[in-house]
Parts: C-alpha cells; structure tokens; sequence
C-alpha cells in the first residue's frame, strides 16, 4: 500500500489528505497532520473523499452520438471530430459562435489551457465558468472595493479575531474545516454573530443569530454601519488615510435606522442594534460570506455593502479582521485566477488592457470583443448565436437556474462536446463525451479559497481510456495551430508564472505539502498571508454607497412562498462523486423540502410526506421534512439531487453588475402530491 | 528468545525479509509519518502515525470477492490475501488488534479479516515516550507490549533489543542469525528501565480506566456535545478498535463485492427503512460510541474497546477532549 499527499476535490477549503493505493486501486483516504489549515483533520467527505475514484461508472471511453445513442470512438477520431465541427462552425459564423465552459473541478493548468484555447486557438473571448454561480459579484464587488476579489486573510487568521460576522454561509456543513477556525475564534472569546434565514448549526453555536427576511441583505447591513456611526465606532484614521468615498456611504446609511431596517428585514431593531454594536466595538473583526450573498439580483451590491463596512471600521489588512468569500468548489478560486472569464486573463489582467503582451506571449492574434458569461452563453444558444460549445467538468443542467430553459439551449446547440468524469445530465445531451482523469490520476495545482496554491499528485493511472484534461486541451490547442509543448502540468505552470504576475514566483518544485498564497511574485517570495496591509492594489480602497432593493421575484397570492436553495454536508453540487459514494449516498438519499411546521400546517402536510413543490417555471416532487430551523414563508431545497432538480424552479433573474442568477429567491407554494 | 539488531543491521535485516512478505511499517511519506509498505523509504519510529495500521487487517475499503457473469452463470473469484510483516506497531495498536482478533474470530467468524490475519506476521514495537494525549497505561494496553507478538523490539542504546513471541519469531530469529548478536544482560535491564521510566510518564495522567470512564460517561452533557460535533466521523475511521462496515454491491451484470468502513456518527447507521431511527441526534450517536468503546466491547472481549492511544481527539473537527467529555477549545 501506497501513500500520496494531495489536496481535497471537494469545498474550497482545499484540506491536504493522503490517498492511499493498493493494486490500482484507491483503497482510503486519511488526512494530512502537517497541513497548514486542516491540521490532521477532515470532514465526513473528505475521509470517504477517494471512494468515486473506481466506481464502475466512471466514463471510460471516448463517445460519439448516432442518432439516440453514444457510442464508442478512438482518441484520434474524437479530436479531429471536435477539430472539424468547430473550425467549420467558427468559418461560417465567426469565432464568437463557440464558446467555453471550463471547470473549476478542473486544474489550475486545465482551465489555462481552456482560456488559451478560447481565445488563441478559437479566437473568441466566450469563456466563463460556475464561479459566476457563486462569486461573479465578490470578483466584481471587492476588486472595485479593494482591487483584488479574493479572501483577505488566512482561513485561521478567524481564530485571532474578536468578533466574526458570517452571513448566508452554513459553514459547519459547506466549509467545516473554516468553521474549525471559527470555533478556536470563539474558544478564544470571539463573538459570532450568524445572519442567515435559516437556524443553521453554525447560526445555533452563535451568540446572536438574526434571520432576515429573503433578500434583504443590504438594509440590514446598512443599518449596521449607521449604528456604528452613530455611536462613533468608525475608524477615522483609517476611512481618511486609507479610504476614497466615505461621505456618499454615510448619507445613503443615515435612513437605515434599526426601526426603519426592521421594517425590511423583520429582524428586530433591538438584535440589530446589539448585533451592529458586536462587530463594531471588536478590536478585530472579520467578515465571512458565501452564497447567502452572493446569489442575488444585487448581489454586487450586497458585497460592496459588506465592504464597505469593514473599511468604515478598518477591519481590513490585519491578523483577526478582513473579508472572507467562501468559495465552493475547491478550485474555483484557481480557475477565475486563470482567467477563466470573458473579461480577463490570467491573474485578473484585462482584456482590453493586456492584450498585446498576451498577443506577443502565445505569438498569435487575440480576439478584442468582450466575451459571453455563462448565463449569457445559454441564452445565446438558445437563439442560435452560439453553436458550438464545450464544456468541461461542470453540469449546467442540474446547477445552473431553470433547467428547462437550460435544456432548450444545449439542445438548440449544433455541437455540443461534454468532458467529465462520470455520466451527467449534461453528457446525455452532448455530440461527443470525452471521458477525464480524475484528481486522484493526475498531477496538477488547486488554488483553495485563501489562495493556497497547491499540488495534487498523481495516485492512479487514468481509468480506462480516460485522460487528463490539459493533455487533451493541449492536443487541441496544437489542432488548431498553437503551440503546446508541454511535458508536464509543472510546464504549464511555468508558462502560467511568466504570464501571471501573481503566480510569478510559483513553482512545482516550491509548493511540497502546504503551497504558496498569491500573490507571489518572484521566486524567493514568501507568498502572501494576508492582503492589503500596507496599500490597497487600487492604492485607496473604495466606498460605495448601496441601496436595498427587492428580490425579483416577491410572494403573492398563486405563490404564496419564497423558495430558497442551497446545499448539504452530505453532498456536493450536483452529486456526481457525493451520490457515489455510499455512506454519503445513504445519508441524505433523496431529494427533501424543509419547511416551518406553521406553514406545514397551513398547507395540509405532514413530515415525511411527498409534496410537489412548484414555482412559475416548473414543479418537483420530493420528501417534505418540518424543521423550526427554516422560518415561516420560507421553503429549503437542496439542490443536489438529479430525480427532483432544485433548478427546474429557479428563476434567470440576473445581477446586473456581475450576471449572478438569484438562485436564493423564487416565489413557490407547496401542496401534498395525490 | 533474545537478540540485539544493532542500528546499522535494521534496514539488511528488513530488506531480507522484505524479499518474502511485503514490509508494512511507519515511514515518512512527504515528510509526515504514515504507515505503508516499506520499500526503502526512511523510517519513521520515532512517533506513532496519525492513521493507525488497523487497515492492514481491515482495510478501508477491499473486494471480498467479483463476480463475473457468462451465459446465465454466475463465477465468483476471490483473491488471496498478501503476505505481511507489520513492523514497527505500538503497543496500543497491537491491543486494538487483539480486540478486533476476539470479535471477528467469535461466532460468525469473519473469515476475509481471519485470513488476512493469519497471514500478518507482527513485530511489535515498545513505546518508550508515550505522547501527550496518551492513556495506555490507565486502559491496560501499553507502554509496554505483554503478549500477541511475533517479534517485540525495543529501542535502547545498543541498537533494537528482539524478543521472539510465538515460534514464526522464533523462526525469524533463527533464519536471519547472521543479522543478530546476543543480548547482555545490561541491556536487558536496560529495556526493563526505559520501560518503567514510560509507564511512569503516563501513569500521573488523568484516570480514565473503564471505572471512571463509566462515571464520565454518565455526567456528560450529550446534548451540548451532539450539537457541537461536526459530524465528521474522524473519531471512528482513526480508532484502532473500531470496525463497523458496510457492503455494497459495485457493478451490473459483472462487479465487485465491496465492504467498506462505515461510521455509527451517522444518522444512516441506525436509521430504519421506514426512516425511524433509536439514535436521532449527533449526541446519542456519540454517546452510544461511548458505549461501544467502554461498556458493550468490554463485556462481549473482556478488554476496552479503547486502547488510550489518544488519536479521537487529535482528529476531532469540533476540538472535543474525548477523555473530559467536553470542548477544549
């Protein structure tokens, strides 16, 4: 039996673990005690994290569609398929007719490899991945705030803070190993403070727990800023050394009285008083956010809230304090690094500004209009001005919102290339399925939420047939005329740190078991723990005044109730490795509803009962479970599960800023199945 | 019988026997102890590894058999279980396998965990610096190995002080001769010292015999500490003792028959098919561990289901202190 340190694939905590190997096969997994952040320990899917790796499930062979069915192909002929369809496409509507999907489940050098392929092998910009179903609008919000939209500090700076204000995060389920730091934080004294609608574990550990109202978000946090301006908690040296813009902040807070924020958010002025008073009198204090946030039509505008009171405090740029976006999937925050993004290269460098020096970099002409988001790609599809596109570990038909509108899309699609790991709803609707090397057989980087970049190696051969994604990207590349030389992943991060002057000092040789945080400049740089210390990367960091808006869609009369998604410990996404794993598969089996036992009541159901769930794009069937941890008018949903899909009731309300769907709020109503 | 290995013969001595059984012992895997198979890596005796050995018997996850389907028939293959000598295991993994030898040698014998028993050879090693976290002493299983070895060895200035315990020790002295000297007897009243010097190290930690466990148990708060567990389950997968599973069939119309570890923290391990589960909350699940650990396993083995190794603390997501029964955050 072998032994291989690598990094988690689940959450974006990116925990180091060993697997362990016996006769080809992945037999265990056990965590890694040396590990900066997860310290020996892991959460439930990590310790059963290896046990996908040999399901007999597992796409083993390229296919190629015949009528209904997928058949059996060879490398060769699959590649030069895929070579012909878009080359032929690209000449007849031009180049902005394909797209790219990339997978933050993919490497650091995959989602490279895809961006180059977009833009010097395509020649469009159309490259976008899931991370603008969850932090498109902490991109957009802390890099105008700040200049750079990733987590200020360390994960386990938590532990040093004196208050933590977590918001729309059910971090013991989605992010344990943060909540681990979190709690050392309150061992020490730290208050927590959890906003969050529904009385989630970390809400119970909590000294205060405040559940607004769906979507209102921004009051709540503007009222938190008036208090403390109002009882003078607010940093001045800070706000005029540091800041640019405060003066429009503290107008536009002055209406958001606890009284009027009440109104709003149905939290009660006396909580909110008290709640705004825990952060703001802290010493240090630190703010954590995940979707609860993010996954609203002002959902840019939420974050900048959330900035903006962190800069009205001088929270930012200290051990203990700062701005955490929990970010989901475990290399999310790596693939917009690579600027998997229609706007940006890699290491955030704009299009519209770095173009020439990656003209002269990849020796070929780079395209200047701006490119498709992810959601705007699925409506181009659907009128037919995308037609070619590929995507690459990530299953829009389960994650992204209003599937049926999604399926309308891909089916519209005139080629449609899907790589994974395992069948998915999304394969089943593709031309051609490559069949990809999971994490455990290859090597590769991960960049975790706290901008650790760090190695997985290679514990496996690939299963059957299958390849690694930046072998098969860098075939393509060289299909369509670019140069693709590379040996090795490690290669491939060389011509990453060259490019990328965030990643300039990293090194396969330089990441041994704990990585480097960007940025890391130069080869004998340290890497960076914590952001902003000295100076914003915009020099003065950004005020901006917010105001509350309402969701888009709001309760009435037909849909009396606002339906709101999210996820289990138990599960990730959209289930492809979790729902194969069988202890993890036992526990949560089936798709449920979570409902307030008052509305149950009102509704004419029971616990354990089937209900269909229906909102005005579509119905579902699943198991109805009473909790008084959702409140009243509130409906959960977990949406990882295939046989009642969450998102056939989502709606496409976009976020105008960073083009997020509102997957939190959709009005619904609920009724026992016949 | 007794021999001293000098230092410079340890790794002649397991090459040798590497060249008949696989070699399974703590190593340095980039840079952190774990056991594995030992193929010249340097060795890691200094500490015992997070992970303990117990899957070498019991692995996380191992085929119990394939079956394969031709014509309407069904074959079933099984493959034999390899050849191993654990080397280097501490005292209270050792006592953690002389548990799991009583449970799954009793009435229905296991036979998958029998076979691969029978072919594991153990040499054992004595602790001389029990860890901070460790209560071997107080649960009877350490620091001293007492019985259930092949080859006990001893780290003492000399070299490695090799006791024979069965007659495959007896054997492995005797064939591999040319790899020993004789012991003196200073430097068997050496070994005795340093053992005395380590029980006396964890004899003055807090009591946590089955006694006073029993009392802890019933003071707990169960419910406090159910709502702080994380549900990770890393208390079951690093316990030594523990040995729950579960059995899935992988594969239609061919596959593999899979056992593989399972945890009583879930909800799923006791929960009915008609959704009823006698253990609801995280808290009546932990308490029931305790049960297991400290009650139930004592009565059915005549030993604790707890070796005092100290690991379900090291790896606990929510920092319980699993002696105290309460957060030591």
């Amino acid at each position: 039996m072998e032994k291989i340190h690598t990094t988690c694939v689940y959450c974006g905590c990116g925990c180091g673990l060993f697997l362990h190997v016996e006769s080809g096969k992945v037999v265990g997994a056990s965590p890694s005690s040396s590990h900066p952040l997860s310290q020996g320990r892991l959460c439930i899917k990590g310790w059963l994290g290896a046990e996908f790796v040999n399901h007999p499930d597992r796409l083993k062979t390229p296919l190629i569609r015949s009528g209904e069915r997928l058949l059996k192909a060879e490398w060769d002929e699959v590649l030069s398929l895929i070579t012909a369809r878009f080359k032929e496409i690209k000449d007849r509507c031009g180049p902005d007719s394909i797209a790219i999907l990339t997978s933050a489940k993919g490497t650091n050098e995959e989602n490279y490899l895809l961006m180059k392929l977009a833009r010097a092998g395509f020649g469009t910009n159309n490259v976008d991945h899931v991370a603008r179903l969850c932090h498109a609008p902490t991109v957009a919000g802390l890099s105008y705030a700040f200049g750079s939209g990733a987590m200020t500090n360390p994960i386990s700076s938590l532990a040093q803070a004196d208050a933590i204000l977590i918001v729309g995060s059910n971090t013991t389920e989605q992010h344990p190993l943060v909540a681990f730091h979190m709690l050392r934080g309150k061992a020490r004294g730290a208050k927590i403070i959890a906003v969050d609608p529904r009385r989630t574990q970390i809400a119970d550990l909590a000294e205060l727990h405040l559940s607004p109202r769906l979507g209102t978000d921004i009051a709540w946090i503007n009222c938190f800023l008036n208090v403390i301006i109002q009882e003078g908690l607010i940093d001045e040296e800070f706000i005029s050394k540091r800041t640019t813009g405060f003066d429009e902040v503290r107008e536009a807070v002055s209406k958001y009285t606890p009284e009027a924020a009440e109104k709003i958010t149905g939290i009660p002025a006396h909580k909110l008083r008290e709640a705004a008073l825990a952060y703001g009198s802290a010493d240090r204090a630190a703010i954590v956010y995940a979707m609860g946030i993010t996954q609203h039509t002002t959902g840019t505008d939420n974050v900048q809230a959330l900035a903006n009171l962190a800069l009205a405090t001088g929270n930012v740029g200290m051990e203990g304090t700062g701005v955490y976006p929990l970010r989901g999937h475990q290399n999310v925050q790596g693939a917009c690094d690579m600027g998997a993004l229609p706007d940006l290269y890699s290491g955030y460098q704009r299009v519209a500004q770095a173009r020439e020096k990656f003209e002269q970099a990849w020796s070929t002409p780079l395209p200047e209009n701006p490119g498709l988001t992810a959601l705007e790609m699925i409506d181009a599809a659907k009128e037919g001005r995308v037609k070619g596109l590929l995507v690459v570990g990530e299953n829009p038909m389960m994650s992204y919102p209003d599937r049926n509108r999604v399926k309308q899309a891909l089916e519209t699609l005139e080629f449609l290339v899907v790589c994974d790991i395992f069948p998915t709803e999304t394969t089943e609707l593709a031309d051609v399925v490559l069949p990809a090397a999971s994490f455990a057989e290859k090597d590769g980087t991960f960049t975790s939420t706290e901008r650790r970049i760090q190695l997985i190696r290679q514990a496996l051969p690939p299963c059957g047939e299958s390849r690694p994604e930046w072998v098969v990207v860098a075939d393509l590349l060289s299909r369509f005329g670019v140069a693709a030389d590379y040996r090795s992943p490690a290669d491939v991060m060389e011509e990453i740190a060259r490019v990328t002057p965030i990643y300039g000092g990293v090194s396969y040789d330089r990441l041994g078991t704990g990585g480097l945080q960007w940025p890391c400049p130069s080869k004998d740089h340290p890497g960076t723990g914590i952001l902003h210390a000295e100076k914003f990367s915009v020099g003065l960091a950004r005020f901006r005044p917010v105001e509350h808006k309402e969701p888009f869609e709001a309760p009435e009369e037909e849909f009396p109730l606002l339906l709101t998604t999210g996820r289990s410990l138990y599960h990730f996404h959209t289930g492809t490795m979790t729902r194969r794993t069988s202890l993890l598969d036992r526990e949560v089996p089936g798709p449920y509803v979570e409902m307030n036992p008052e509305d149950a009541k009102k509704f004419g159901v029971r616990g354990g009962q089937k209900v269909v769930v229906e909102s005005r794009r579509g119905q579902l069937y699943m198991d109805a479970r009473l909790t008084l941890d959702v409140p009243k008018g509130t409906l959960f949903v977990p949406f990882h599960f295939s046989e009642a899909c969450a998102n056939v009731l989502t709606s496409q309300a976009l976020d105008p800023k960073s083009k997020i769907p509102e997957f939190k709020v959709t009005a619904a109503r609920v009724r026992r199945a016949d | 019988m007794k021999a001293l290995l000098s230092r410079d013969m340890l790794i002649p001595f397991l090459t040798e026997i590497g060249k008949k059984l696989e070699v399974v012992a703590p190593v340095l895997a980039n840079g952190e102890r774990v056991f594995c198979t030992w193929t010249g890596q340097p060795l890691a005796l200094d500490e015992n590894p997070l992970n303990p050995p117990a899957e070498f018997l019991l692995p996380q996850r191992e085929t119990l058999f394939r079956y394969v389907q031709e014509s309407g028939r069904y074959t079933f293959e099984e493959e034999r279980p390899i050849s191993r000598l654990m080397f280097g295991i501490r005292p209270c993994d050792l006592r953690a396998v002389s548990v799991l030898d009583r449970i799954f040698g009793a009435d229905p014998r296991d036979n998958h965990y029998l076979s691969r028993r029978r072919s594991t050879l153990v040499a054992a090693m004595n602790c001389p610096k029990p860890l901070e976290g460790c209560r071997c002493y107080q649960l009877g299983s350490g620091p001293e190995v007492k019985d259930d070895y092949d080859l006990l060895i001893t780290e003492i200035e000399a070299g490695y002080l090799v006791e024979a315990g069965s007659p495959a020790g007896i054997l492995m002295l005797s064939d591999h001769s040319e790899f020993f000297l004789d012991a003196t007897n200073a430097q068997l009243k050496e070994r005795d010292r340093l053992m005395r010097e380590a029980e006396e190290q964890v004899k003055v930690r807090s009591d946590i015999s089955l006694q006073k466990m029993h009392d802890i148990i019933l003071a707990a708060d169960w419910e406090t500490l159910g709502r702080e567990c994380l549900s990770c389950g890393g208390c079951t997968f690093v316990c030594p003792v523990c040995h729950c599973f579960n059995i899935i069939d992988l594969g239609i119309p061919d596959g593999e028959r899979v056992r593989c570890r399972d945890t009583c923290i879930l909800s799923g391990f006791s929960r009915m098919t008609s959704g009823a589960n006698p253990r609801r909350t995280p808290g009546e699940r932990m308490h029931n561990w305790y049960l297991d650990k400290f009650e139930y396993i004592p009565q059915k083995t005549g030993l604790p289901g707890c070796v005092g190794c100290g690991r379900c603390t090291r790896v606990c997501l929510a920092e319980i202190d699993r002696w105290k029964l309460e957060a030591v955050r």
